[in-house]
């Protein structure tokens, strides 16, 4: 499929950072959120990170990268993840359960796992750039540069179409596009 | 460097020599299955995409397992929805109310599900596909890719490997050591993380049929299994070919596969288990927590709803009554399940001694669809997991047991060892 070369693997931002062991249900969103299957970006944001962070979401700026700790997410849902793409965000965990990656792949989120020991080479408010398509994490506020395994090329395209609507939609409208000129 | 039996699976699907784990392929399916409660979302989705036509009608089954009797309108309405879609679609292969059972047992009954294959699921409970010595991947809401393309993305997972050493003894049963596996991984007394892991099981496995197997599969799921693998046995084959509605060919682990973990657990002195609320992981020998007051008790679910299930809980309950304050609710896994024990007189087995019986399929696990807990109660089932509120209210206490223990605390009103009666 062909895909966007205008998107924006590099983020810049400040980065907001997590400990280990963030779930879903709380962690992210709060549980009413998942229960009572909110789906719109809108009603999801102004929630988002409410629990552990209140005014999570007046603060941050698209760009912005969000840092965690091990096992980001565990009890994989996509609430969180929807706002997360909504709102330009960037994530960047030491690791996720398979499952709260392929959700945030699934939700159009620039993401990086598997970045070993990410969170001991930042704080929050530092200034970050990470380049999702290579795996380069930049640290300019403490002069930083890591580089961790960047996303598989199949998944970049989901991220690229904005997830897997995004994906789905693009796949209709070539295969309309086949079938007209065929 | 061999490949393990999911490696094997994945490349012959997907037209590689070999993969190996974190490869990311996209595999042609044997077939598709989509469960009841998620058809009419993933109509709409495809609907508000302009997407109507299926990539492959022929391989999709749909199920109605979760929500079989419709105990609400809505219920209802979705059952006349999915009947709507499996037209609009034209899937031939729907198992709809009193037509098949649980979608994650009654194909490896009957013959449509066959060692070696691999299929797409909507519900994490497809890995009961290892019994058979086959896989399904769960892939949630992501089904409509599948349902509209023919497939979607798999990371090639890790297997690790569990070497099962010794028989069990007469009254311990396959849950008792999925419950005491679960139990010695949260203990650390097993080391192996199961996030997106196929779990191998190897060792003393000839003592297993097809039920056994299928129990062995239902704990590592709730620990986060992506997979479950049964290397398949003569007796399972034999089952395969007799039932099996067309050619297949068996996959095992190459004897230089690679594994991300190698565990052994000796099984020869397990004693019956019972994992207390909360979590399938607090496993405890059921001698610690006997005489635990029950009232509600129920046999079914992915792991214990088969044939061989029922006749050990009939065994139990054959001139007996249940306790005067206990209510306990079958659900068997198949219609094939619902007949032959009709047949057979277990059905009469199971009235007498006052159970009452659900409908194949999910019965209470699945969302308190049916014969759910009030707050305060206590449980003691055989339903793949007990986190709270898995079918009602989160106050009540939901423990686990083998078939043979929930009939054995059925009748006595408490937590009881069966081979105490």
């Amino acid at each position: 499929m062909t895909t966007n070369s205008e998107f924006q693997w590099v983020l810049k931002g400040r980065c907001y950072k997590l400990g280990h062991d963030v779930w879903h249900a709380g962690g992210v969103v709060p549980n009413w959120i998942i229960t009572g299957r909110h789906f719109d970006p809108q009603e999801i944001i102004p929630h988002l990170f409410e629990e552990t962070d209140p005014g999570f979401h007046a603060r941050c700026k698209p760009g912005d990268i969000i840092v965690t700790g091990k096992n980001f997410g565990m009890g994989p849902k996509m609430n969180g993840y929807i706002a997360m793409q909504a709102l330009g965000l960037g994530l960047v965990c030491e690791s996720m359960p398979f499952l709260a990656y392929r959700a945030a792949v699934g939700c159009g989120v620039r993401v990086l796992t598997d970045c070993v020991n990410v969170s001991e080479f930042c704080d929050s408010g530092d200034e970050l750039e990470v380049n999702f398509r290579d795996g380069f994490f930049i640290n300019h506020t403490r002069n930083i540069r890591r580089e961790y395994p960047p996303l598989p090329d199949a998944l970049m395209e989901i991220v690229e179409l904005g997830g897997n609507a995004g994906w789905l939609r693009h796949w209709q409208a070539q295969q309309q596009a086949g079938s007209a000129a065929g | 460097m061999g490949m393990t039996a999911v490696e094997k699976v994945l490349a012959a699907k997907s037209g590689r020599a070999s993969v190996k784990p974190g490869d990311v392929v996209s595999p042609e399916p044997d077939f598709i299955m989509i469960h009841d409660g998620v058809v009419m979302g993933a109509k709409r989705e495809l609907d508000s995409l302009g997407i109507t036509r299926l990539a492959r009608p022929d391989k999709v089954l749909m199920v109605t397992d979760h929500d079989v009797i419709y105990g609400s309108a809505r219920a209802a309405e979705r059952g006349a929805f999915n009947r709507k879609a499996a037209a609009a679609w034209g899937v031939k292969n729907f198992f709809d109310v009193g037509r098949g059972g649980h979608g994650h047992i009654f194909p490896m009954e009957s013959g449509l599900l066959l060692p070696g294959m691999f299929y797409f699921d909507n519900d994490r409970h497809a890995t009961n596909a290892g019994a058979i010595g086959a896989f399904g991947f769960r892939i949630g809401t992501e089904i409509t890719r599948v349902l509209a393309t023919g497939t979607n993305w798999v990371m090639v997972p890790k297997t690790v490997r569990l070497t099962l050493k010794g028989r069990l003894q007469p009254g311990v049963y396959a849950r008792d050591v999925g419950f005491h596996f679960a139990a010695m991984l949260k203990k650390d007394q097993l080391q192996a993380d199961l996030d997106y892991r196929v779990l191998e099981y190897a060792g003393d496995l000839e003592q297993f049929g097809l039920s056994e197997r299928a129990a062995l599969c239902s704990t590592p799921t709730e620990i986060r299994a992506y997979g479950v693998f049964i290397p398949p046995s003569q007796a399972i084959l034999e089952h395969a070919r007799k039932k099996g509605q067309r050619p297949f060919t068996p996959v095992y682990s190459d004897a230089d596969a690679r594994f991300d973990a190698d565990l052994t657990l000796d099984i020869s002195r397990l004693e019956p288990q019972v994992s207390m609320p909360g979590s399938v992981e607090n496993a405890v020998n059921i001698s610690e927590i006997a005489g635990t007051p029950v009232d509600h008790a129920f046999i079914g679910s992915c792991g214990s709803g088969m044939w061989e299930d029922l006749v050990t809980a009939a065994n139990i309950l054959r001139g007996r009554r249940l306790a005067p304050n206990v209510r306990l609710f079958v659900a068997p896994g198949s219609e094939a399940t619902n007949r032959r024990l009709a047949a057979e007189g277990l059905l009469g087995v199971f009235i007498e001694a006052g159970a009452v019986m659900l409908p194949p399929g999910c019965g209470p696990c699945n969302d308190a669809v049916i014969g759910p807990v009030h707050a305060g109660e206590i449980s003691i089932s055989t339903a793949t997991n007990n986190n709270a509120g898995r079918f009602g209210a989160r106050e009540a206490k939901l423990y686990l047991g083998s078939p043979a223990t929930v009939a054995a605390s059925a009748v006595t009103g408490k937590i009881t060892d069966a081979r105490s009666l």
